[in-house]
């Protein structure tokens, strides 16, 4: 099963979305077609053996749209010395054109550079200069400017429909001047005596062609493509208004021509302004549409524009900068206090702090030493390190995240398949509802002008393109909005289900804890030794990934015991360990394993509960099947935690604690942040059922976590939240990501999920208003009882305005603040 | 785009260039066609006033005539003009002596207007055809459509016109002479009571095509017979 994300163009509303879907998943082996109308990409999941991208981009051609093909190619300016003629420029263009991955290279001698277009998986840019010096030629510093295919298309896009709303305007304010102003008495509209109505009404006919002509053509794409979509039965928005307008000027045409024949009251049955106006409003609303759908997408492109351009390579001892495709896995990176890291990596050398805002949202900047991690795009505050990249390109973290912000930026929500499902059948039906006002009003003894505005007017009052916008734009920027703040949330359907939950359960270690627990008492019978205890515990726990035996390392570390080699290791999930040390059997773990292997603990359960009791998480230590002692280890809360909690509990959610530490442990650590259910003692593998639990109480569980073991839980949970400092499974297995350790990110994903919402159906209640409203005045039901008729030109603006404040009341989103 | 600009541009001089022409006033072009008309159905009824230097069409009743000029160099003071009986406004209550300076001359009553000074010149001869086209080629602001009543009409300015039928054959007062009766009723005329004259509201429209009722008094008259 393959999964791909096409780009597609020629999309003017939620119909369009719907048809395009709907050829897609026609195609056999296609298992899944969505269409973001916001984010114009459509996704689709197929099996490789039965469908393929060529045929889903014939699919797509066929139902009148078209495919954004993804540049991959790189295209670099680069200056060249030493080319005194033609034939030097010649000599390079040949060298380069030979090189394999080169698509397009131009040399100029003018300006003594080469443009080159190349496949960067195909070639690196050390090679084609390599490919210059070879022919005798040096190729200086490199401009490199890589191309933002998708920037500049929306860019050129937004710049076209602007020139084309001015060209409208210009020709639009006259039109409506000379066909308005005969009829404003309250005030002396002067016109010219050459074309004044009542004298010379051809003239006044043919002036308002040649000025409604170029306004056409500013907006024939809404009907080469209206029309074509009419033809292959499925209208769109530009259907709509290429019947509208079209119906207009037909008439008025005829008129003209009655006009011509002398028929001169003709003159007033024009309506060429109200084709003009409505063609240069609807052209209006569609610039600041697209501007504003920019807007939404402003949080990505931030991330997009955080990584550097080029990093500082050590190769042969030598700093050489080179840009940042180039870097390869392994290589040596110099970064210099101020710098941005260019990719992923561990550092080697130096020391340093390096604020990862950027990833986490945390002001502070973190220490770096030799082993540490560092993340591209975060910057080097003060120090100088070398560091070995070990994730590059798409595999950076960075990368990683703004994939996830654009997958979710493009999925759908729940509630976007209702207002899709609408959007999809509205337009027959707004077609037919105008055929029934006209034919209702004309054959009541109406004239065919007046039925004819009423026609016009109902299509285009009603176009849903608010309707398909209202759910997408809020989503992008909801999910944006909450990757500014360090909250991923990978999709619509996570960013909706979270506003509905009711109960959290937090997972204890690592997440309501530091997660970094400490060895704090040493208990031990029988007469063995402290240092004895500890030293076989953490030979032991050596190989444990488990927090509670990665403390007792620490500990005999800190005490520089040292570790005895173990000949046998078994994890017991939810246990403990079981080791063979000296040739004895040593068992590591709770009170479970313990009473499992029928061990006595009697002799230490006071001091095991009092422990218990001051919070910290006794674990037993057995050797060859005799208690020897316990090693109590004890955990931080984090300083948020009870503020988080607290902050939950006020909106109303009840918070849980689950963890796999004894109860008494599990309830101190829960009254020291004010949870009052405690889920203890709970195996790993339980953890899903207990949540399950919950649901059965018909609750909506969001599951917060970080490690492995929480992993089955975040999935069975209807939100699982994982904290940026845990495991890539927890994170994978999660529904939102919160990027730093901090609880208080829960209210805040949860808060951001119920702006959303809210702001999802402030603007679904627009877009139906406008239509569900907007319809039945427009075919003159406030005149049937004494009222005015609407006029077309007002109906095209309350439609095009329709798209403009649903996507501005979802940029209002913008100004969402995170709890701190 | 720069195509799309081009053509834009182009059509639109284009069409500006067909709205300047002359051709495309059908108005005028449609009342030369109706004013040939009234003049062929009004028979001998059409004269020359040679005394005038111009051109008479009389009333079926001979109660008014309209008369224009052959060339305004050589007519005086009103060079397209109405010409009525005194008698039956002084019989509703005209004193004459109210009335504006020059509006009475012997037993008439004449409204007009001095469209210029202009030394008419034709191709052939001057007909009262050919003199009515000089009206629409050099004075057609004078030239009316009145939508009400399909008329097109010569405006003699202070609301006095003559008016003919666009198409005789559609509308039943195929010519008509219209007088402001607010001059008269100034002059102590009772409007109602003007024989051979109908005191009425039309509607028409003002300077700005802006549909408004005002009062006439009208001479109708159907020259075909056919309404």
């Amino acid at each position: 099963m393959s999964k791909e994300t096409i780009k597609i163009s020629g999309m003017t509303c939620a119909a369009c979305a719907q048809r395009v879907q709907k050829a897609v998943a026609k195609i056999e082996g296609v298992e899944n077609a969505t269409v973001n109308f916001a984010t114009e990409k459509l996704s689709v999941e197929f099996n490789e053996q039965q469908a393929s991208i060529p045929a889903i981009r014939d699919a797509v051609e066929k139902a009148g749209y078209g495919v954004i093909e993804d540049n991959k190619l790189n295209n670099v300016t680069m200056p060249i010395g030493g080319m005194t003629c033609a034939a030097c420029a010649q000599r390079v263009e040949k060298a380069i054109d030979k090189l394999p991955g080169v698509a397009k290279v131009s040399v100029n001698l003018a300006t003594e550079k080469a443009t080159v277009e190349y496949d960067p998986q195909q070639i690196k840019l050390s090679a084609i200069k390599q490919s210059i010096e070879k022919v005798g030629y040096k190729a200086l510093e490199i401009d490199k400017n890589t191309v933002d295919e998708d920037r500049i298309r929306k860019e050129k896009e937004i710049k076209t429909l602007w020139t084309k709303f001015i060209i409208s305007t210009i020709f639009g304010l006259p039109l409506l001047y000379f066909a308005m102003a005969p009829m404003v008495s309250w005030w002396p509209f002067p016109i010219p005596m050459a074309v004044s109505p009542m004298s010379y009404p051809f003239r006044y006919a043919l002036l308002q062609v040649s000025l409604v002509t170029p306004i056409i053509i500013a907006g024939y794409k809404f009907y080469t493509v209206g029309f074509k979509a009419l033809l292959q039965r499925s209208p769109n928005m530009d259907s709509l208004v290429a019947i509208g307008t079209t119906a207009a000027i037909l008439f008025s045409i005829y008129n003209t021509f009655e006009i011509f024949n002398g028929n001169f009251m003709a003159v007033e049955s024009l309506y060429y302004e109200t084709a003009g106006v409505i063609i240069a409003l609807i052209l209006l609303g569609k610039s600041l549409e697209a501007v504003s759908k920019g807007k939404t997408s402003e949080a990505i492109k931030k991330l997009m524009g955080l990584a550097p351009k080029t990093a500082t390579v050590i190769e042969n001892g030598k700093e050489i900068e080179v840009p940042i495709d180039e870097v390869e896995i392994d290589n040596i990176i110099l970064v210099k206090p101020g710098e941005k890291i260019p990719v992923d990596g561990v550092v080697l050398e130096g020391n340093t702090s390096i604020d990862e805002a950027m990833l986490t949202g945390e002001s502070m900047p973190v220490d770096k030493k030799a082993g540490d991690k560092v993340y591209a795009a975060s910057i080097n505050k003060n120090g100088m390190i070398k560091f070995k990249a070990t994730k590059v390109g798409s595999d950076t973290a960075l990368a990683q995240i703004i994939k996830l912000v654009e997958d979710a930026q493009g999925s759908k929500a729940p509630i976007a398949q209702m207002a899709d499902i609408v959007s999809g059948y509205f337009v027959p039906i707004v077609c037919t509802l105008a055929i029934i006002a006209f034919l209702a009003w004309f054959l009541t003894g109406q004239s065919l002008a007046f039925s004819l505005t009423i026609f016009i007017s109902v299509i285009v009052i009603a176009c849903p393109c608010a309707l398909g916008l209202a759910t997408p734009t809020a989503i992008m920027v909801g999910t944006g909005k909450g990757a500014e703040n360090g909250i991923l949330i990978k999709g619509g359907e996570a960013l909706e289900t979270t506003h509905k939950i009711n109960t959290i359960v937090f997972d204890k270690t690592g997440t309501i804890t530091e997660g970094k627990p400490e060895v704090t008492d040493i208990i031990t019978i029988s007469g063995i030794l402290q240092e004895y205890l500890l030293q076989i515990a953490a030979s032991g726990e050596k190989g444990s990934e488990h927090p509670l035996g990665e403390a007792i390392v620490r500990g005999a570390e800190k005490e520089h015991l040292e570790f005895k080699k173990v000949e046998h290791f078994e994890a017991i999930p939810g246990h403990g360990i079981e080791v063979v040390i000296d040739e004895k059997i040593v068992l590591i773990g709770n009170k479970k394993l313990m009473d499992n292997r029928g061990i006595p603990l009697e002799e230490l359960k006071n001091k095991s509960d009092q422990l218990a009791g001051e919070g910290k998480t006794p674990m037993y230590i057995a050797i060859d099947n005799k208690l020897a002692g316990i090693i109590a280890v004890a955990d931080i809360v984090k300083e948020s935690s009870a503020k988080a909690i607290a902050k939950l509990r006020s909106m109303g959610i009840e918070v849980a604690m689950i963890t796999g530490d004894n109860r008494k442990t599990a309830e101190a650590i829960a009254k020291q942040v004010g949870i009052n259910r405690v889920l203890s003692e709970v195996l790993p593998q339980d953890k899903s059922n207990e949540v399950k639990k919950l649901q059965a109480e018909g609750k909506k569980v969001c599951m917060v976590g970080d490690g492995i073991n929480d992993a089955p839980a975040l999935v069975q949970a209807d939100i699982g939240i994982a904290i940026g400092s845990g495991t890539d499974i927890a994170m994978e297995s999660a529904d939102i990501v919160l990027m730093k350790s901090d609880l208080m990110d829960v209210p805040t994903a949860i808060k951001l999920s119920k702006s959303t919402i809210r702001n999802i159906k402030q603007n679904l209640f627009w877009a139906f208003g406008y239509n569900v409203a907007g319809i039945p005045i427009a075919a003159g039901i406030l005149y049937l009882f004494g009222g005015p008729l609407l006029n077309p030109i007002f109906a095209a603006a309350a439609m095009a305005f329709s798209s403009v404040s649903v996507v501005t009341n979802a940029l209002r989103l913008k100004r969402f603040k995170a709890y701190h | 785009m720069k195509k799309k600009l081009l053509l834009t541009a182009f059509s639109f001089l284009v069409l500006l260039g067909f709205t300047a022409c002359n051709k495309l006033d059908v108005i005028g072009d449609k009342s030369i066609i109706s004013f040939d008309a009234v003049i062929k159905a009004s028979g001998n009824q059409v004269t020359e006033d040679s005394g005038f230097g111009g051109w008479s069409l009389e009333a079926p009743d001979k109660t008014a005539r309209l008369v224009w000029s052959k060339d305004y160099s050589k007519t005086s003071s009103l060079d397209v003009f109405i010409e009525t009986d005194v008698q039956p406004f002084i019989d509703a209550g005209l004193d004459t002596s109210k009335l504006p300076e020059g509006m009475l001359l012997g037993d008439k009553i004449v409204v007009g207007t001095d469209m210029g000074n202009d030394t008419l010149t034709y191709d052939g001869d001057a007909t009262p055809l050919a003199s009515y086209k000089q009206i629409v080629n050099l004075y057609r602001g004078n030239l009316k459509y009145h939508a009400t009543l399909d008329h097109f009409g010569i405006d003699m300015t202070n609301g006095n016109m003559f008016e003919w039928a666009k198409n005789m054959a559609t509308n039943d007062k195929d010519m008509v002479f219209v007088l402001n009766p607010q001059v008269f009723i100034d002059a102590g005329v009772d409007p109602n009571k003007v024989n051979g004259w109908v005191f009425a509201k039309v509607e028409t429209m003002d300077a700005k095509g802006k549909k408004i009722q005002v009062d006439k008094l009208l001479k109708p008259f159907d020259l075909d017979g056919k309404n």
